[in-house]
């Protein structure tokens, strides 16, 4: 029975090809982009998840405002480096604590020299105190985790690094030279182990561990800080509530000691909202729950949102075609139910064929997914596989699910229909009337269309908001200019001012790529203001190509300048004062009160992406009131031709620091940059609309088919009563074009409401426009009265005798 | 083995009531061929699809083999479509996308006969019908004369008490319409098969040794041949 069941299954498919292919198709392209997320999902859950130790493993987060895009307090990883010994110290259950490097986007990473080889940059090279691999449970090929990192100088790599720098993993006791920075004499340190890449991602992921020494004690005077990332293993599991409890107390009484040693009021510090906080994030949950940026999931739940939605257009293609087709199948219901067969039997056979179709589409899909996997890669900055998925075993079992899933929505529904056909309507020869699920396929038709003119709005608003960003106005000349990855030195900008084509050598604490924003209340005329503060070198608002809207910027003959001179940007001035010009205001410190001139108001320049607002800002070029030296050295050329300029500040840096490459970054590749996650999510949500939208039409098409030969007799009927093609193609096409037109008003308000609350999240943004809803819709009907025409016309030009003949 | 006890049909329409079939009261026997006749619309398929319990009569009794069926569930009603009913339709209804010998077969799989007792089954319907040759084709591979015997040999294969035929011959030629007949009055006589058939020929209907004459949903006449 089965096996006749399959037969006729694949039987009744080859007589349907177009339709099958459609069908299976549209299944697989649904299938390939949830399959793609899956493959994501899985990757991202998967992080930390190598060692079953890492349950007793926890990250240690203290609340604070520093190094923060809004200069507002977050609870950070990166945490004061005192941290490590107050754990180790006050909570019982602690086995180890490590304190290791955060990690720098802006960092290239360290300069890795062995012997007289050229110097390999390096990133995610980690100094760690001795602790690390107690922490850690990584697996050493080569050494031993006891006594790894037991002495200073001593660094730990992994497998892949000792492979590219030794060209094999039998390197201990070997040496490598660390330079850290581009005057950095460098460090020797001896390799003690060589770890293997664990199975699955790492959110302390490093390609060397070293211990420098740095480390081990953090600073003496009490007020100064270093910050680092801690973790903390504890004997066993423990419950993770009462360890915050715990954590926040011992935190609360470090602070008011350390306040009370420094003469500080504690009270004082905290107010205003403001609290001291630290706790622990149980390593499983690091990942999921970045400090400062968003999490991947909710990064991921518009894509989620959308690959399901794209997967609903292609399982209701499936729907539609399978109820539209059944009044072929009518009959065969009629005569098997005379012939003794149950309902249930024919549920199940009409299932078996759903499932056959799910099955092929899903082979389709894993194919897809392999050929997509590349691209989906690189876009995404992942490594994903399918077959050498380290959960290819969950992954299957996920597809299988999906399997059933699929099959049974999209063939339950069909098969019901069919299987309760009467077999007295299909003896009587009128099965037709017996016709249903029409309305239940114009729902959906019109579902379908819904999802896929909002996209097309969407495609429409996005394009518009992506073309007003890109040709903002952005405050300061990105052209010829670049950014070196190197710190401010005088005598080394004294020899780049002479080349020939360079016009400033400057340095800043933010910009573009690389903003590192310093908090600081102001006290002007007895009010406190907060504002942003940078650091410039006294000609880099010129390198930048800032606009002065009032005043004056920095120059070399205002001796002040060096001293307390200090220019706003507008919305500084908003807050401060419309005319701030000459006027004076105060930064108050425990100690002492220095008082600064502003001399000058900027336009607002941008140094983050669009989704933020430029912060109010004062620049100054004094140290007075804290500062803090970033990798910026901004190069502005005088000429277009600035590749040359280029090649001799490159040969002048390598005769001067030949152990330390150098990197840089043009401001239009920043710039870029900034752009690209926006892009990358345009270009997405382009492609799903793209996939969207043909499925949605292929649909049309094919259901359009359906109906078209189902109305022959009547088409022949009209004809020979002395109807026209055309009013033959008008009377097809009226039907569907109701549901186009009725699923562009229903998306109206959807689009609008979704497409709004994208907007929202920009800063700077256009108005809702108007246009791609107009467009949505003309685009939307004209396709759809296409797609429909084609098969009308087919059907209205076909002889009406032989029609009429099959009577 | 059939007993028709004042069988009433109507559809209502407009809430006027549209009689199809009124007081029919009749025995059939086991081994009987009964030929129902009549003008067009006179009830003839609705009879018969209330005899083969596709449509439920609005008021009266049917009894099947002793048993009231008039309101059967649908379990009993397959069970016994499986083992004692066989259907014959005028545009033979064979299903397109099995062939001969799998259309043939459905039957079989569905009372779930052995492999072996169903290919021998099946060789022998083949064998009796001439259609060896035809076994592997599809239905519309097939002239109408030829459908129809398979149309037949399918009715037959589940061994069926009683074959329940509506206007069989109505698509064939005269020539391809004798042999039918004369197939039927061989499992007649032969196997001893309950045969019930709608017919509009005279010539036709005597082939059988009873015809019903039906007009306006009344039976008229119950002739004995
Ligand atoms: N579903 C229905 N609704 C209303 N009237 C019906 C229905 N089915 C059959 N009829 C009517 O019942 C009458 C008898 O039909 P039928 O038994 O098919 O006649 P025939 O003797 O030609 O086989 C006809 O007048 C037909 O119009
Ligand atoms: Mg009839």
């Amino acid at each position: 029975m089965f096996k006749l069941n399959l037969k006729i299954a694949w039987r009744n498919l080859w007589k349907n090809k177009a339709y099958a292919a459609i069908n299976i198709g549209g299944l697989a392209l649904g299938l390939t982009a949830f399959v793609l997320m899956l493959l994501y999902i899985n990757h991202e859950e998967s992080y930390d998840s190598w060692s079953p130790d890492l349950k007793s493993v926890y990250q240690i987060r203290e609340k604070h405002d520093f190094f923060t895009p809004d200069n507002k307090e977050h609870w950070q990883d990166a945490v004061n480096s005192r941290m490590a010994a107050l754990v180790r110290n006050n909570i019982p259950q602690v086995q180890a604590v490590t304190k290791v490097d955060q990690e720098w986007d802006w960092n290239n990473g360290y300069s890795l020299k062995v012997d007289n080889a050229n110097p390999v940059m390096v990133k995610k090279v980690k100094d760690a105190d001795s602790s690390f691999f107690k922490v850690f449970d990584y697996q050493f090929i080569q050494g031993n985790p006891e006594t790894a990192l037991k002495s200073p100088k001593s660094i730990v790599i992994k497998e892949s690094i000792a492979l590219k720098l030794f060209g094999t993993d039998k390197v201990l006791g070997k040496t490598i030279k660390i330079v850290i920075w581009r005057s950095d004499p460098g460090q020797l340190m001896t390799i003690t182990g060589v770890v293997k890449e664990p199975k699955t991602p790492q959110s302390v992921g490093f390609n060397a561990i070293m211990r420098t020494g740095d480390k081990d004690k953090d600073p003496e005077n009490i007020t100064n800080s270093n910050y680092c990332q801690v973790y903390a293993k504890m004997n066993g599991a423990i419950d993770t509530a009462l360890l915050n409890e715990s954590l926040i107390k011992v935190y609360v009484n470090a602070k008011k000691a350390s306040f009370a040693q420094q003469k500080r009021n504690f009270n004082d510090y905290y107010k205003n909202g403001k609290l001291p906080g630290l706790k622990a994030v149980q390593m499983e949950a690091v990942h999921a729950n970045p400090s400062l940026q968003i999490s991947w999931k909710d990064k991921l739940k518009p894509i989620i949102g959308i690959s399901i939605f794209l997967l609903l257009v292609s399982v209701i293609n499936f729907v539609n075609l399978a109820t539209a087709q059944s009044v072929q199948r009518a009959k065969e219901v009629g005569v098997k139910k005379v012939l003794g067969s149950y309902k249930g039997q024919l549920l199940m056979q009409f299932l078996l064929e759903s499932a056959l179709q799910s099955i092929v589409s899903l082979f389709l899909c894993v194919i897809l997914v392999e050929m997509i996997l590349p691209s989906f890669n690189h876009h995404f900055n992942v490594n994903l596989s399918f077959w050498y998925n380290p959960q290819l075993l969950m992954m299957i079992f996920q597809l299988l699910a999906l399997f059933a899933f699929v099959t049974l929505i999209a063939g339950f529904y069909p098969s019901w229909i069919l299987s309760n056909y009467n077999p007295v309507s299909v003896l009587k020869g009128n099965y037709e009337n017996g016709l249903k699920g029409i309305a239940l396929r114009n729902i959906l038709v019109v579902f379908q269309f819904v999802i896929s003119v909002t996209f097309i709005i969407a495609i429409g608003v996005m394009y518009q908001q992506t073309q007003y960003v890109s040709n903002k106005d952005l405050g300061f000349e990105k052209g010829n200019l670049i950014n070196i990855k190197s710190n401010y030195e005088e005598t080394f900008a004294e020899r780049l001012r002479k080349i020939p084509g360079v016009k400033y050598i400057a340095t800043t604490t933010q910009v573009m790529g690389n903003a590192f924003n310093v908090p600081e209340e102001i006290t002007y005329k007895d009010s406190k203001i907060p504002l942003n503060t940078v650091t410039v070198s006294i000609d880099a608002l010129q390198a930048l190509g800032v606009k002065v809207l009032q005043g004056r910027i920095f120059a070399k003959e205002y001796k002040q300048d060096t001293v307390n001179s200090i220019v706003l940007n507008e919305s500084a001035a908003k807050l401060i004062d419309k005319n701030a010009i000459g006027k004076m205001y105060d930064v108050k410190t425990e100690k002492n009160k220095y008082s600064f001139q502003i001399v000058g108001v900027i336009k607002d320049y941008h140094n983050e992406g669009f989704d933020k607002a430029v912060l109010p800002t004062i620049y100054k070029v004094t140290h007075l009131g804290g500062t803090s030296n970033t990798n910026n050295l901004l190069v502005r050329f005088d000429t277009e031709n600035s590749g040359n300029v280029i090649k001799k500040i490159e040969a002048e840096w390598k005769a001067l620091y030949p152990d330390y490459p150098m990197s840089y970054t043009t401001m239009s590749n920043a710039f870029d940059k900034v752009l690209e996650d926006n892009k990358r999510f345009m270009n997405m949500i382009i492609l799903f609309s793209v996939i969207s939208v043909s499925l949605s039409l292929l649909g049309l098409f094919a259901l359009s088919t359906f109906v078209a030969k189902r109305r022959t007799k009547e088409i022949a009927v009209r004809k020979v009563l002395g109807a026209s093609n055309i009013q033959i193609v008008n009377l097809l096409n009226k039907s569907f074009l109701i549901l186009v037109i009725a699923a562009n008003l229903i998306s109206w308000p959807i689009a609008y409401i979704i497409i709004k609350k994208w907007l929202e999240g920009f800063a700077y943004r256009i108005d809702m426009p108007v246009l791609p809803f107009i467009v949505a819709t003309i685009v939307s009907v004209i396709i759809a009265v296409l797609t429909v025409s084609i098969q009308a016309r087919k059907a209205a030009v076909t002889d009406p005798v032989n029609a009429l003949k099959y009577e | 083995m059939i007993e028709l006890k004042n069988i009433e049909k109507y559809y209502a329409t407009k809430g006027i009531k549209n009689y199809v079939l009124r007081h029919v009261t009749t025995t059939i026997k086991q081994g009987e061929f009964v030929s129902i006749m009549g003008p067009s619309g006179a009830g003839k398929s609705t009879l018969l699809n209330i005899l083969g319990m596709l449509e439920e009569p609005t008021y009266g009794v049917y009894e099947f083999l002793g048993e009231d069926v008039t309101s059967l569930n649908e379990r009993k009603r397959i069970e016994l479509y499986r083992n004692h009913i066989g259907f014959v339709f005028q545009a033979y209804h064979l299903i397109d996308e099995m062939t001969v010998y799998e259309n043939i077969e459905a039957p079989l799989l569905y009372k779930k006969v052995g492999s072996s007792e169903r290919a021998s089954r099946i060789a022998n319907l083949l064998d009796r019908f001439n259609i060896v040759a035809k076994k592997d084709l599809f239905p519309n591979q097939l002239s109408g004369g030829q459908q129809q015997l398979v149309g037949i040999a399918r009715a037959l294969a589940a061994q069926p008490s009683i074959i329940l035929a509506d206007e069989p011959t109505g698509n064939l030629q005269s020539a391809q319409a004798e042999e039918i007949m004369q197939l039927f009055q061989q499992l007649n006589k032969e196997d001893g098969i309950t045969i019930i058939q709608v017919t509009h020929s005279e010539k036709n209907a005597t082939y059988g040794n009873r015809i019903l004459h039906l007009a306006d949903g009344v039976v008229k006449d119950d002739v004995k041949i």
